[in-house]
């Protein structure tokens, strides 16, 4: 058997059958054994929307996403996607075409060390030196990328390799990380912690979700009546609109967030690393709050905050053991009050479409059951500020990286996962050109996304900085000869809708969550419309600035 | 600060260089390296010595951990000329 079919096949075993890639040269041995393979390949326009796409698929499905190209700028395109999935802790296999064995290091026609490159970025990579080392190298990558702390892993494959025959398999010498058992004695201290505290705040991350700690987590919030502020990956931990929920924090984080945490004597930490985004000025942080810190990584504790407990393990058993009931009805109420004082609102003034309640509206009108994916820039924080998300799996957004261009392809992934879902992709006018080309894509497998793009003429997050920290001096934001959208979307065959007056919302919302197929919705608004609040660089999150609609 | 880290890593490719990118990459500074074939078959033994501008040791230990070639991390108490584990 060769080795591009041993591959395949030990990627089916493990049930893969949706491959996300781009075909050439030296993966042209995979792309041959493919043709009866009994997996789908996705045949994108650009190798990074094959990263993107399998991280999306990833998150929707928690089986790890599958891409693949070929060497050289096939594999260097896939970087960017690779990092995303490091970063936000997606389980991804990336495999990548390589040179023959015997050529590698000679700077052959499109030869990159994109092992060496990829270092930095991957939770683990291999070389396939052997045919019959693949089976092995398949089991173990798929074993790293999904435990623990899930991340992606390459598995670059010379052309040799993948053509080679072999009749024999090395057995596995990796038996997966041991399991780590939590630590009573500091379960034990966090317990008398969370009893003695007046004024606690549960912090969840990315990790509630990943972990498949949801449901306990949930139990948690319930039986300890503590309120909760959640990090950009953390939306959905519990329903946004649930009672107890007073937001997201950091950033572009609600007052009520940023204020109780603010205020807190306790910070119980989820599944969260102490993004700078989330805290502000690290060293005035929850100035007065002492921190259990709960996370499947044991590097996270500690790294960027002391956390006077730690407990590193699966959040789920660790959630279990610390419910409790706590007295701090004041404390909660003075949280409520804050959410309550600073709700917000949605009465802009003018004619112009107001981005926050058309996502509002959108969001609530589905009852929280879309897939919304999610560009970089100023709308992936009214998406986060703004839509009711009830789960997170339902909000994928490039948390650690901000990497434009995810939106298109994430979305792509999410429908191929799950087919019964509604997927909506939320881009902005810069973002949106990044992956463009998978309109084509989109087309190709009638896949019914539906593309909501924010137009604003600008890069506007880069604006509204300029703006705001550098005395308006705007540099090379202007897009204001961005290309006719709507043109753009039929050229590949895909219905288009251009709105730009409040008064045609219902009819953008009731097209995006009706309409049979793909569907770009082109939405003009006022280029001066900036994300409020804003805490400013360097200052801690006590320092909110707030505009006005313009 | 500089300290001493002894590491047990398996000899596979990469492993070394993966180590060390990313004791540099968590700005810490490896100034000086020996290394040698272990006992144990297809173990490779590092020792480093670091420093670093106020970052945690400690942490630092935790993240070569993560690495799935690295099979233990020792930090060496150099004032006693002792190894002790660390983790």
């Amino acid at each position: 058997m060769k080795g591009a079919d041993i591959l395949l096949r030990a990627l089916r075993e493990k049930g893969v059958d949706t491959v996300f890639g781009y075909p050439g040269g030296a993966i042209m041995p995979v792309y041959d054994a493919l043709l009866g393979s009994g997996i789908r390949h996705v045949l994108v326009r650009h190798e990074q929307a094959a990263a993107f796409a399998a991280d999306g698929y990833a998150r929707v499905s928690s089986r790890p996403g599958v891409c693949m190209a070929t060497y050289g700028p096939g594999a260097t395109n896939l970087i960017t996607g690779i990092a995303n999935a490091y970063l936000d802790s997606v389980p991804m296999i990336a495999i990548t075409g390589q040179v023959a064995t015997p050529l590698m290091g000679t700077d052959a026609f499109q030869e990159v060390d994109i092992f060496g490159m990829t270092l930095p970025v991957v939770k683990h990579s291999y070389i396939a030196r052997h045919v019959e080392d693949l089976p092995r190298i398949v089991n173990e990558a798929w074993q790293i990328a999904t435990t623990g702390r899930p991340g992606p892993v390459l598995i670059d494959l010379p052309k040799n390799i993948a053509a080679g025959e072999a009749a024999v398999q090395t057995p596995s010498s990796w038996h997966g990380a041991p399991a780590s058992s939590l630590d009573h004695t500091a379960l034990g201290q966090a317990a008398a912690l969370m009893a003695t505290a007046q004024r606690p705040i549960l912090y969840a991350g990315g990790g509630i979700g990943i972990g498949r700690a949801l449901k306990t987590f949930r139990q948690f919030v319930l039986a300890t009546g503590v309120p909760v502020v959640s990090t950009l990956k953390g939306l959905g931990s519990v329903p946004t609109d649930h009672p107890l929920f007073l937001g997201m924090m950091g950033m572009h984080g609600t007052r009520a967030a940023n204020l109780a945490v603010q205020a807190s004597d306790l910070l119980i930490v989820i599944g969260a690393r102490f993004d700078d985004r989330a805290t502000g000025k690290l060293d005035g942080f929850a100035p007065n709050a002492r921190v259990i810190h709960l996370d499947i990584d044991p590097a996270e504790i500690g790294k960027l905050r002391r956390a006077d407990v730690g407990i590193s393990g699966e959040l789920a058993a660790a959630l279990e053991s610390l419910q409790m009931t706590t007295a701090i009805s004041a404390w909660r109420r003075h949280c409520l009050g804050l959410k309550a004082r600073n709700a917000w609102r949605y009465d802009a003034p003018g004619n112009g479409i107001y981005v926050p309640e058309l996502l509002r509206r959108l969001s609530s009108e589905a009852d929280g059951e879309l897939t919304l994916t999610c560009d970089v820039g100023q709308h992936q924080m009214w998406v986060a500020q703004h839509c009711l998300i009830r789960s997170p799996e339902r909000h994928l957004t490039s948390g650690g990286l901000g990497a434009m261009g995810y939106g298109l392809p994430a979305a792509m992934g999410a429908c191929l996962a799950d087919p019964s879902r509604r997927a909506v992709a939320v881009t902005g006018d810069g973002s949106i050109m990044i992956n463009i080309q998978e309109l084509a894509t989109v087309k190709r497998y009638g896949l019914p996304v539906k593309i909501l793009l924010i137009d604003n003429q600008a890069l506007g997050m880069v604006r509204q900085w300029q703006e705001l920290f550098f005395e308006r001096r705007f540099s090379e934001v202007d897009l204001s000869d961005n290309p006719d959208f709507v043109q753009v979307a039929r050229s590949f065959g895909i219905e288009g809708l251009c709105v730009e007056s409040r008064d045609q919302v219902g009819e953008a919302i009731d097209a995006l969550l009706h309409h049979p197929g793909a569907l770009l919705v082109h939405c003009r608004i006022d280029p001066a419309e900036n994300v409020w609040p804003l805490v400013p660089p360097g200052h801690t999150n006590a320092t909110m600035l707030e505009g006005t609609t313009p | 600060m500089k300290r001493t880290i002894e590491l047990r890593l398996a000899r596979v490719e990469g492993a070394v260089v993966r180590t060390l990118g990313l004791i540099e990459r968590r700005g810490f500074s490896v100034t000086a390296i020996t290394m040698r074939g272990d006992a144990a078959p297809e173990s490779l033994v590092l020792r480093l010595e670091v420093t670093s501008e106020g970052r945690p040791f400690d942490v630092l230990l935790r993240q070569i951990l993560r690495l799935i070639d690295v099979r233990a991390a020792l930090l060496v108490e150099a004032q006693h000329g002792d190894a002790r584990a660390a983790c």
